[in-house]
């Protein structure tokens, strides 16, 4: 069929033959598309211009603009991945992402929300590391457009009685990701930002990093296993009596060395801006927080 | 003047991510700024602190790329109401988007697909512009789009079309002067007869914008300057409306802000010409 194609059958189409790969004329005969106006019958449903360029010619434009723009958009969010794979392969991922996940939001902010978990299965090269890289990048962008929260202070902590300390749960910050990661994907992230993109080899080393935003800066900060073991429990909502505790029962590396320790690590996360302050946290205004 | 009252605001440019440094930095010599909407709706970060002193310094306008009016998928109710918030915070002047559609089956291909101008396709647009204009509780502003193919089942010219949705729905238009140029262009048919054949007092906004010419098709990339013939058709244009908001479009390549800025300032000169003759309304 062709011409007598309703409004919602030609839009199908027209989409169909967009986000299919390949040439037009093989995107003309993609199942979906060819099920819906036969690949003869396309210039009885787009007219050929009269600067010759054939009814294909024309579906060709906006086929080929597909590809590009949503590859743009990936490789602003992704920006080191893609030159970690290099043109040919990120090309390819690219390709088989859209296919499994395209876009349906109204924001191209969104079009990559599912890559990490994609490229993790993907056929690429070092597909852990690509896995970890493209976490990474992802929490910087999360990161960057989370909404503005008030920070807690110093201050907001100590003027509370220990009672109430130890029983008050904090707020994250809405600008904080914690990521475990298996490589030290932050260096690869690092060595783009000079001229000369000297990058490290790919190695595995355990790596707990804290993404988070100061003044609308986006950081990234790496943690040891007993501070991040720590900041996990406070993230997750235990109080911070009961997280004390059990930072300090750990074994091995994750063990807090003492409350001195501990004092050190609220001092400086609450430097960081981790947490929300009384402004966001109703809770700690209050002399005697709710039980 | 158009006829919903809304001001003639100027001549401004888009805010771009690029320029944010220069223009909280600086005075540019602009009267207002257009703000992309799908930009702003879900950050919370530098962008939404810029876009809130900007508003403080500047008029704006939203102008959307998502709306998909034209599409036979159901309308995306969660996306108008951060628009209308959007437009709340920022005190826009006005919101527009595009005749067109984007995507269907729930997705979306991020471009500006043409619509076939029919009948059928019409009443199927009219109700959802009026759909949004009751969620948005305000006139929506509808820009006509560059396009690169048409559709065997038209019955209608595009200006014919837009001019038909305007009376059907009480909507307003969003010029884009560089767009009638590349659409005439890809199809065939005098601008100028596009330009003349629109209603004047329903024009808002118009845009202008540079272009690139491959031969056989020009492809609207936003970049570069607006040339001769561009001009000259919105020369003819605010001949008809009088002097409208008007703003200089740079999306490829972008320049330092300065240069855009003079870019934009040319279209001073046929505002000024355009007031002094007082021809408009012809």
């Amino acid at each position: 069929m062709a011409p007598e194609l309703a409004l919602g059958g030609l839009q199908r189409w027209l989409q169909a033959v967009i986000e299919a790969p390949g040439s037009v004329k093989a995107a003309l005969r993609s199942r979906e598309a060819a099920r819906l106006v036969r690949p003869e019958r396309t210039r009885d449903v787009v007219r050929p211009s009269h600067r010759g360029l054939r009814a294909a010619d024309r579906l060709g434009i906006y086929q080929g603009m597909y590809l590009p723009r949503m590859m743009e958009a990936l490789e602003s969010d992704y920006e080191a991945l893609a030159h970690f794979l290099g043109p040919n392969a990120w090309t390819r991922l690219v390709r088989s992402y859209l296919t499994a996940h395209p876009s349906r939001s109204y924001t191209l902010n969104e079009l990559g929300r599912r890559l990490p978990e994609f490229v993790r299965r993907a056929r690429v090269p070092h597909a852990p590391f690509c896995h970890d890289l493209a976490r990474l990048e992802r929490a910087v962008a999360e990161v960057f457009d989370a909404p503005e929260t008030s920070a807690l202070a110093e201050k907001d902590l100590t003027s509370l009685r220990p009672r109430d300390l130890e029983r008050l749960r904090l707020v994250p910050a809405a600008a904080l990701r914690l990521l475990k990661l298996d490589h030290d994907a932050g260096a690869w992230l690092d060595s783009l930002r000079g001229d000369e993109h000297d990058h490290p080899p790919v190695r595995r080393r355990r790596t707990r990093v804290v993404v988070y935003r100061r003044r609308y800066g986006v950081k990234r900060r790496e943690q040891g296993e007993a501070a991040f073991a720590l900041l996990e429990d406070l993230v997750a909502g235990a109080p911070i009596g009961r997280a004390l505790a059990r930072a300090l029962a750990r074994r091995g590396a994750a063990r807090l060395a003492g409350p001195e320790a501990a004092f050190r690590l609220f001092r400086e996360w609450a430097a960081m801006g981790l947490f929300q302050g009384p402004a966001s946290t109703p809770g700690l205004t209050r002399r005697r927080p709710r039980s | 003047m158009n006829r919903f009252g809304l001001p003639d605001l100027g001549t401004g440019i888009g805010l771009r991510t690029v320029h944010f440094g220069e223009i909280l930095a600086g005075k540019p010599a602009l009267d207002w700024f257009e703000v992309l909407s799908e930009n702003f709706m879900d950050t919370g970060g530098r962008p939404l602190f810029v876009l809130d002193q900007v508003v403080e310094r500047f008029p704006v306008a939203l102008h959307g790329v998502s709306l998909s009016v034209g599409s036979t998928d159901p309308l995306d109710r969660g996306y108008l109401q951060k628009l209308k918030a959007l437009a709340k915070r920022t005190r826009a002047r006005w919101v527009s988007d595009h005749l067109c559609w984007t995507g269907v089956l729930g997705r979306n291909t991020h471009d500006l697909l043409p619509l076939p101008y029919d009948k059928a396709t019409l009443r199927h647009v009219a109700r959802r512009v009026r759909q949004v204009q009751d969620a948005l509780e305000r006139p929506l502003v509808l820009e006509n789009p560059s396009s690169y193919l048409e559709y065997e089942r038209s019955t209608m010219t595009e200006w014919e079309f837009l001019s038909e949705l305007c009376d059907a729905t009480g909507c307003g238009l969003l010029l884009d002067v560089n767009n009638v140029y590349v659409s005439s262009y890809n199809h065939g048919y005098d601008p100028r007869q596009y330009v003349d054949g629109i209603p004047a007092d329903r024009v808002v906004q118009v845009h202008l914008a540079g272009h690139t010419n491959e031969g056989t098709h020009i492809l609207d990339t936003h970049s570069g300057r607006a040339i001769p013939q561009v001009w000259k058709l919105y020369e003819r244009l605010v001949a008809r409306t009088g002097p409208v908001s008007t703003l200089y479009e740079w999306d490829a390549d972008i320049p330092p802000l300065a240069t855009v800025v003079r870019e934009a300032a040319k279209a001073r000169r046929y505002r000024t010409s355009a007031r002094a003759t007082g021809t408009h309304g012809a």
